[in-house]
């Protein structure tokens, strides 16, 4: 899954720490998401998309990947 | 329609606030419970009488629902480390969330891997009475590994902070 978090921070001139504390997340967990490394749950997912006052699909999106394994 | 449904929480997780207490029982008793394995020293204090519902002494007669004279120093010191080492592995952490979840999750399977990995490696290479102790030390083995390989992988998701943003 790919995801334009770090676009929208920078639009919104947010720091990952600013955004984990709008979302109720560790900054590790931000930080972790727009690395690749941890995929949101959903409810999390539709918290950042509502920060960003944004669609969750406008910020995550599925990859080719994501449909193999 | 919606179906309305509840945000995931961690469930069956201590507060916080007991870490750090935890941590304070379970080092003086670790340290204390391996002086005891290594010394073999007996406090006489500690010998009572106890209610034991099986009983078999070495080379001994088996029997059931018996008072025996007990030196309860291991039993102190085992109850000590569990409960201690529970509440360490079991206490949410400071900023516990879904992703933190995520590595408490993966670290319990790991941990239990290996801890049963060592453990046939130990079934199969020592035997007699050094298998005794590998049981001994089997019984808090699961809880450390968790420990140790959750802290882990915490650490090192706060360390991959310090080259971003």
């Amino acid at each position: 899954m790919k995801n334009k978090i770090k676009i929208e921070r920078a639009i919104a001139d947010l720091t990952q720490a600013g955004l984990a504390e709008k979302v109720q997340v560790s900054r590790q967990t931000i930080n972790a998401i727009e690395s690749g490394k941890y995929v949101p749950s959903t409810v999390l997912a539709l918290k950042i998309a509502q920060i960003f006052i944004k669609e969750v699909n406008d910020i995550f999106s599925l990859q080719e990947a994501d449909w193999i394994d | 329609m919606y179906l309305k449904i509840r945000t995931m929480k961690s469930h069956y997780l201590f507060s916080n606030k007991w870490k750090k207490p935890a941590w304070l029982v379970f080092l003086p008793s670790a340290i204390l419970a391996i002086v005891w394995m290594i010394s073999q020293y007996e406090i006489a204090g500690l010998d009572v009488k106890s209610f034991s519902f099986f009983h078999e002494p070495f080379m001994g007669k088996f029997s059931l629902f018996t008072i025996v004279e007990n030196n309860i120093a291991d039993e102190i010191l085992g109850i000590l480390i569990i409960v201690s080492a529970l509440l360490i592995a079991f206490s949410k952490e400071k900023n516990e969330d879904e992703f933190i979840s995520n590595i408490r999750l993966e670290s319990l399977v790991w941990a239990t891997y290996f801890n049963y990995g060592v453990l046939l490696f130990a079934i199969i290479f020592i035997t007699e009475m050094a298998f005794f102790w590998v049981l001994v030390f089997n019984m808090f083995t699961i809880l450390l590994f968790f420990i140790v390989r959750f802290n882990w992988m915490i650490r090192k998701s706060n360390k991959s902070l310090a080259y971003e943003e």
